[in-house]
């Protein structure tokens, strides 16, 4: 599959021309990161454990859960995709001998890999910034595990962004639906802080969805708050919910493409 | 056999009528009075192998929409065709191997990037071998005259070197048919006469079926021997574009220039009916079969002739013409 591999790269230099951007995008990691930290840094002044997180546990919580969401980011993708649509490049894109499903998805990966490589940087500053303060690495096997599960992730996240995308076949508009699942899939994964915080309810609830198995279970297998077995399990879900979500992107662009072939856009 | 072949194609689309106000688009959340129009009206046409064709027709009589069925974008709502024996919206490999469309509205190439990137990935996506990309690249590049800008970001090059680089990409796998949506449009007279012979030069070597629209009558006149004439929707003509200016076009024009003085128009209209005058030129337009002759009768009559230049009518005035009869 040479072709996709040429996407790849050809998106990784258009993103060299960018640089500024890249910049941009770094800064506002950090910012979110400072405002967590400074949060759980001023709750625990005058307490001691909150339902099991020391603080030294709580700001590894808060800065893991931080560079495996910005690891595992798209970056807005959905907007590249709802662009292609209404734009009309996809009609330059379907005559062509190449699906468009594996299209967007090497053009994703090379969006990403830049970036990528900034969070990877700027992980090492922070977590020399906390040195001391943060949960040290567990064993070989568990860090496999852990890459495997964020892999996992960033497909998660990328199927998710192309179906969001593909909304752009029915609506002019797909960012209201875009900013709500953004802040809500955030929410629910634990990327501000651990879902087990939540009521029961909600914590019971957010099992039934993705996104806790994205962020909140990686970074529990990270702390050794949960078993290897446990994580093993938690990749199992996130493969499930990866062809689920395969299975969806393959009905809704067929359906999109049904309504573009019609209408032209 | 033909390479193109269309059978009572049809295409209707759907729309929503929207009334202006707030009120009514709030209306529009739970009620939309749908309309319908006919893009396309079953038409028909075959194409044989080798055929530049002009499509030609004013904005919206269904050009575009017809190219984008037979490169498989739209589905049509009834009908038939088929290109190089595929049926286009099946989207076969195969097929998409065999043909290009290039709009002269949307972009194929990498924006942020060289040309020459674009291509590359072309190569791939097309699986065109090293030795034929180079061997195509080479012929395409000398022809158009573009291999200094091909290391050039493409937002930074000219209308017309992108439209040029839009052509190179669609053109290196070797398509057996080519269809060109306006590939002139926005280009200054010079880039479009570039344009122009490159099709002209590329179709006469390589025997590519060229289905080709265009507002621009020069483009038409130039590459194009025949033309299919759409109006909503439908084909007006189909045919010779010589036959058609016969048909449409039933005189010449005459254009003379005399020396000194000159001549007052009233000597002139007896010869026919005078479009432009000054005493020094003037344009008549006379019945085809005569304008031999009054082209004669001006010469041995007594007044300054200087010159007399026997042209054709402008065929954009031919154009004009049926599609105003259509009405």
């Amino acid at each position: 599959m040479k072709k996709y591999w040429h996407i790849i790269t050809n998106e990784i230099q258009r993103q060299f021309t960018y640089r500024a951007s890249i910049a941009a995008y770094a800064f506002g990691n950090i910012a979110e990161l400072v405002a967590l930290t400074v949060i759980w840094t001023i709750v625990y002044r005058n307490i001691d454990v909150i339902k099991g997180y020391s603080a030294h546990e709580m700001i590894s919580y808060v800065v893991f859960a931080w560079f495996f969401s910005f690891l595992t980011t798209t970056y807005s993708f959905e907007q590249n995709v709802a662009r292609d649509i209404h734009l009309g490049t996809l009609s330059n894109l379907l005559v062509k001998p190449q699906s468009y499903i594996r299209y967007v998805m090497a053009v994703a990966t090379g969006r990403i890999t830049i970036a990528f490589l900034i969070v990877l940087v700027q992980g090492a500053i922070v977590f020399s910034f906390f040195r001391g303060q943060l949960t040290s690495l567990p064993d070989f096997f568990t860090i496999l595990l852990l890459l495997c599960m964020l892999i996992a992730t960033y497909f998660i996240n990328l199927f998710l962004s192309i179906i969001i995308g593909f909304i752009a076949f029915w609506t002019m508009e797909i960012n209201g639906t875009y900013y709500s699942l953004k802040v809500f899939s955030k929410f629910m994964s634990g990327t501000f802080f651990p879902i087990s915080l939540l009521p029961a309810f909600f914590m019971k609830a957010s099992f039934f969805l993705p996104f806790v198995y994205t962020i909140y279970i990686p970074v529990q297998l990270y702390l050794g708050k949960i078993s290897f077995v446990e994580g093993l399990r938690g990749l199992a879900i996130e493969i499930l919910w990866l062809v689920v979500l395969y299975v969806i992107i393959k009905i809704v662009w067929k359906l999109g493409l049904k309504k573009y072939e019609s209408v032209g856009i | 056999m033909a390479i193109i072949e269309v059978k009572n194609l049809s295409k209707t689309y759907e729309y929503y009528k929207k009334q202006p106000g707030l009120w009514a688009s709030m209306k529009g959340l739970f009620h939309r009075e749908k309309l319908y129009k006919e893009a396309v009206k079953e038409i028909n046409f075959s194409i044989e192998e080798g055929e530049l064709v002009g499509f030609l027709g004013p904005n919206g009589a269904g050009k575009t929409t017809t190219l984008k069925m037979l490169s498989g974008i739209l589905y049509p709502t009834s009908g038939e065709a088929k290109v190089l024996g595929h049926i286009p919206w099946k989207r076969e490999p195969k097929y998409q191997k065999q043909f290009a469309l290039v709009m002269g509205q949307k972009n194929q190439l990498w924006w942020d990037l060289p040309a020459m990137e674009s291509f590359i990935l072309n190569k791939e996506i097309y699986e065109v071998s090293d030795t034929d990309f180079k061997k195509n690249m080479d012929e395409l590049v000398e022809l158009l005259d573009i291999k200094d800008i091909l290391d050039i970001q493409v937002r930074k090059l000219s209308l017309g070197q992108r439209m040029k680089c839009e052509l190179v990409a669609a053109l290196l796998h070797k398509p057996k048919v080519l269809f060109l949506d306006e590939p002139t449009i926005g280009l200054d007279v010079v880039a479009q006469k570039n344009i122009r012979d490159f099709i002209k030069d590329y179709n006469r070597k390589n025997k590519t079926t060229i289905l080709l629209t265009s507002h621009y009558m020069e483009d038409v006149k130039e590459l194009c021997k025949r033309v299919i004439i759409i109006e909503e929707g439908k084909i007006g003509y189909d045919g010779d574009l010589a036959s058609l200016i016969e048909k449409y076009a039933p005189y010449k024009v005459l254009k003379i220039t005399f020396e000194g003085e000159g001549v007052k128009e009233a000597d002139i209209s007896k010869f026919g009916e005078v479009h432009q005058f000054t005493p020094n030129s003037i344009t008549l337009r006379v019945p085809r079969e005569k304008a031999k002759n009054v082209a004669r009768d001006i010469l041995s009559s007594n007044l300054p002739v200087d010159d007399i230049l026997i042209d054709e009518v402008d065929i954009s005035d031919v154009v004009r013409k049926i599609f105003s009869n259509g009405k």
